[in-house]
This record gives C-alpha cells, structure tokens and sequence, in this order.
C-alpha cells in the first residue's frame, strides 16, 4: 500500500459569499465524507489551512503578505490516505465536496525511502 | 444488547462527547451541548433495540460528530456566541479533534475545568460526576447521599460561576499547573473516598464512583504535563484500597474488618499495581498525605494476617501524615492503632485529643473504637456505655450491624 496526499485548491468560501446555510451544507458533506474514509480505514490524516498567506519569493526574498482574496487558487488543505495508487485515490476523490464551486483535487503520492 | 452494558458504555462515552463538543463550542454552550449528547444517547438506545452496531464506541464517536452542525444550528438561531464555521474544509480539522488523542486532551481539559479553584469543592465533585463521568442526577444525588434538588443546585451554580468567571477550556501552564493538579488530585481523592467509605444505606461499596477515581486519575498519569509523584502516590493508594473491595463485605452482605477479611480475596493484580506506582511515586523525596495514606494501607497489606500487622510502623506513617495535614480522624486511627499493641495510655492520649464533635458523622467511630479500649480493660460497663451511643449515632445500616456484633462479642 502507498501513501497519497490529495490537495484542496480554490478559492476562499468566504471570498464566494456564500451564505451560512450553503457552508453547513458543505460542512455536512466533507464530513460525510471525512467519517466514510475513516470507516474504510485509509484515512491517514489531514489538515485544514488558514487563509492567510505570507509568500517569500526570489533572490531577494521578497516578503509579501496577502489574503485568499487577492489570489484566485488557494491551498485550503490536505488530506493523506492509503491507497494501491492513482486510479484508487481518483475514486476517493469523487467525494470531494467542491468541485462545483471550480475546486480542484490534486493528488500526488508520498515519497517513501526505503532503506 | 443489556441495557447494563449500554448504560455503562454510554456513561464513559458521554463525557467525551461533551468535553470534545466544548472543545469545539466553549464552555458557555455546555448545556446545549449536555442536551444534545443525551438526545444523541437516546436515539441510539432506541435504534439499538433492533440493531445493534458493530462497533458501539465508533457508531456513538460518528453521532457525536453529526451533532456538530445540529448544534450550530441551533446556536445560531438562539444567537448565542458562535465559533467560526465559515468553510466546509475546516471539518477536517473538526475532525481531526475526535482522533483518540485529541479525546484525551478534551477530556483533561474537562477534568481540570470541573476542578477548577473557582468552584467550590461539593460544586466541583457534582459537577466532575455529571460532565466527565456522565452520571445522571438522581445516581448523583444517590451516591453523595444528597436530594436531587440540591445536585440540580450544584451543578446550576457551577455551570453559571463558569460563565460568569469565564473559566477557560484548558489544561493550565507553566506555574499555575503544580497547584491546579493539586487541586483535582484533591477531588479525584474526595471521588474515590465517596465510593470506598459509602455512606449509603445498605449498598456500602459504590464501585463505579472509585473506578472513576481511578480512570481520570489514570488520565492524569498519561499526560507528561500532568503526571506528577502526588499523582502516581495518589493512584497506588487507590489500587491499595480497591484491592480490598472485595474482601469488605461477605456474602451475607455484612462489613467485615481487616480482622475478620479473607486476605486471599484480596486483589494481587491491584496490589502489584499499587506497589509498582509507589516505587514512581518516591522517585523524589517530596512526599504528600497521598504518599503516607498508601505507606498505611501497604503496610496491611504486607501483613500475611491481621495479628502480624506492623502496628508501630503504621503508627509512625500516622505521626507523619498528621504533621502535614492534622485531621481529627487521624487521632482516632492512631488511638486505635495503639490499641491493636494493647497500649491504652497512648491510645487514651489520643483519645483525649479528640472532640468528637469534630468528626461529624463518623462520630460513631469513636464512640466504637472508646468502647472497644473499655472492653479490652476489661471495664464492661463503660465499655456498654459507649458502644450504645456509637449505635445511637450510626446510620449507614450495615455499620450499624458490624457495632451490633461487635456490641455481642464484647459480652460473651
């Protein structure tokens, strides 16, 4: 079995405007979706992000802070589950909550060492 | 499934709802949170009549989760103060709060919560049984041996000092920790001795009150932060005792003695439990009244019988422990412990001492132990004299037959 990380990008619920009934609607199904992977017993873990964003970049260490609402695609968060590769984690996948508010799932998988 | 085991289960599983749930909604909500474990319990004890799941720990953990957004829902149209839910994603994290060790967390929090300074000691204890342990009221009411009416009090004013005084859903830190874990080993003890030293009429030994001095003790023990020496002396002396449970009462459901107790019945697993925490708990040579109550009941234990008991060195771990804590009830032991060696100038030494007044209602035990001294000085009549008042002021009934045997045998 191997480990894979499926990524959570798009944009900020807040920056949407959706309503609160519309985010427990959701909440409800990423947590449908939460307690059906743990049933499966592949549920590795997980974090959700904050949408608050310090970016360091180039040569000069540029330091810039912004807000979801200043970049379109945001990294919202991460879980890991396992699984026998792509084709099974895609399926997984299918469950992701977002994908009509233009989510995007990427799944890569967990280098591992061995020896 | 028995509705013994549900019961049993949903109790141990009620206090983590609730601690995870406050976790999530704060302390001010707690009661919305309370309502909603329970109706969480009650559906299940109805689905369960026809099935029941495979996993009940997991089916009762899923429905707690589920509750998360009935219960927001329910804040929000009470406008109450409301956590931030604003994305789907963060149900991962929400998520990740119902992972075992997170439980663990919630539940010390909880735990130093209900002990919290601020609240008062009878509050604490109530409130400890109700949240953490998920007693109902009545059981409460049943096993402090007070009225219903009053635990509802108790818990009503505890919840509103909490709010009030806005008490934080915390393990404390850095100074604050060495007193706050004093405090709550202070609360666990008055748990484990509400249940050890019964005063309920008929059912003496309340098991499930020590037990849960023993789980939430435990719980202490496997946090690095608040495991401490006070705390594994604290939990040998209650394996020392609960060792013992067993032997208190015979068949007849008659209160025996350590005289008269079958020391085969007593408990080796506990006892080498009991031993192994001690030799953590002397680790350093700071020692507590928890320290010294279980050197006692260690000593009887190491006894092979009653007659072989060590009875100066149990009087020398009493000298001790008096020093640091002088109780009234301590006199009355070392008076009785000195009359075990036959020594009454000392046991009337500490006879003396003592105004019985001061004992409340264990007053009947000096009364009993004055009349056992007149009886071994072979003085029958005062010996008559005292063991009447000690039956005149007992009022758990099963004491009160051990006086009226000990009342025979004293005669014959």
């Amino acid at each position: 079995m191997k480990q894979f990380m499926m990524i959570f990008i798009g944009a900020d619920y807040a920056d949407l405007g959706l309503s609160q009934e519309e985010v427990q609607n959701r909440m409800e199904k990423w947590f449908a979706w939460g307690n059906k992977m743990e049933k499966a017993g592949i549920l590795r873990g997980g974090e959700a992000l904050n949408p608050q964003i310090r970016r360091i970049a180039g040569k000069d260490r540029v330091v810039t802070d912004l807000t979801s609402a200043e970049v379109k695609e945001i990294v919202g968060g991460y879980y890991t589950v396992e699984a026998k590769d792509f084709d099974e984690v895609q399926e997984i996948a299918k469950d992701f909550p977002d994908y009509d508010l233009e989510g995007t799932v990427e799944i890569r998988e967990i280098m591992t060492f061995n020896e | 499934m028995e509705t013994k085991l549900i019961d049993h289960l949903f109790r141990h599983h009620s206090g983590k709802m609730i601690s995870v749930l406050t976790r999530i909604f704060g302390l001010s909500n707690l009661e919305i949170i309370e309502d909603a474990v329970q109706d969480t319990f009650i559906k299940a004890s109805i689905s369960w009549r026809k099935k029941q799941p495979e996993n009940p720990e997991a089916w009762l953990t899923k429905a707690a989760k589920n509750r998360v957004l009935d219960i927001f829902r329910k804040l929000k149209t009470e406008q109450k103060y409301l956590p931030e839910l604003k994305k789907g994603i963060q149900a991962i994290a929400l998520q990740e709060l119902f992972l075992d060790s997170e439980i663990e967390d919630a539940q010390l929090r909880m735990i130093f919560t209900a002990c919290h300074p601020k609240l008062e000691v009878r509050d604490q204890i109530t409130f400890a049984l109700k949240t953490i342990s998920g007693f109902s009221t009545k059981e409460i009411a049943s096993a402090l041996l007070a009225k219903e009416e009053t635990i509802k009090k108790r818990l009503l004013r505890a919840r509103k000092t909490i709010k009030t005084k806005n008490l934080a859903f915390e393990i404390p830190q850095g100074k604050e920790l060495p007193k706050r874990i004093e405090r709550v080993l202070e609360i666990l003890y008055l748990i484990f001795n509400e249940g050890f030293h019964s005063n309920k009429k008929d059912i003496l030994v309340q098991k499930e009150l020590c037990g849960e001095a023993i789980r939430l003790c435990k719980m202490l023990l496997k946090n690095k932060h608040t495991k401490n020496n006070d705390c594994y002396a604290l939990f040998a002396l209650m394996c020392f005792h609960s060792a013992r449970l067993d032997a208190k009462i015979n068949t007849e459901n008659e209160l025996l003695d350590l005289k008269t107790q079958d020391r085969n019945k007593w408990s080796f697993p506990l006892i080498q439990l009991g031993n192994a925490m001690m030799n953590k708990a002397v680790e350093t040579s700071d020692f507590s009244r928890y320290h010294y109550e279980a050197a006692i009941v260690a000593e009887h234990i190491k006894a092979p019988n009653f007659e072989q008991t060590n009875w100066s060195k149990i009087l020398q771990w009493y000298k001790h422990l008096y020093a640091i804590q002088p109780f009234p009830s301590l006199l009355l032991n070392m008076a009785v412990v000195c009359l075990q060696n036959n020594n009454f100038v000392k046991a009337n030494y500490y006879f003396n001492q003592i105004n019985p007044d001061d004992l409340a209602q264990r007053a009947y035990l000096f009364y009993g132990a004055k009349a056992e001294c007149f009886a071994k000085m072979n003085h029958k009549k005062e010996a008559l004299e005292f063991i009447n008042i000690a039956l005149d002021k007992v009022t758990n009934q099963l004491e009160k037959d051990f006086l009226e045997k000990k009342k025979l045998s004293m005669f014959n």
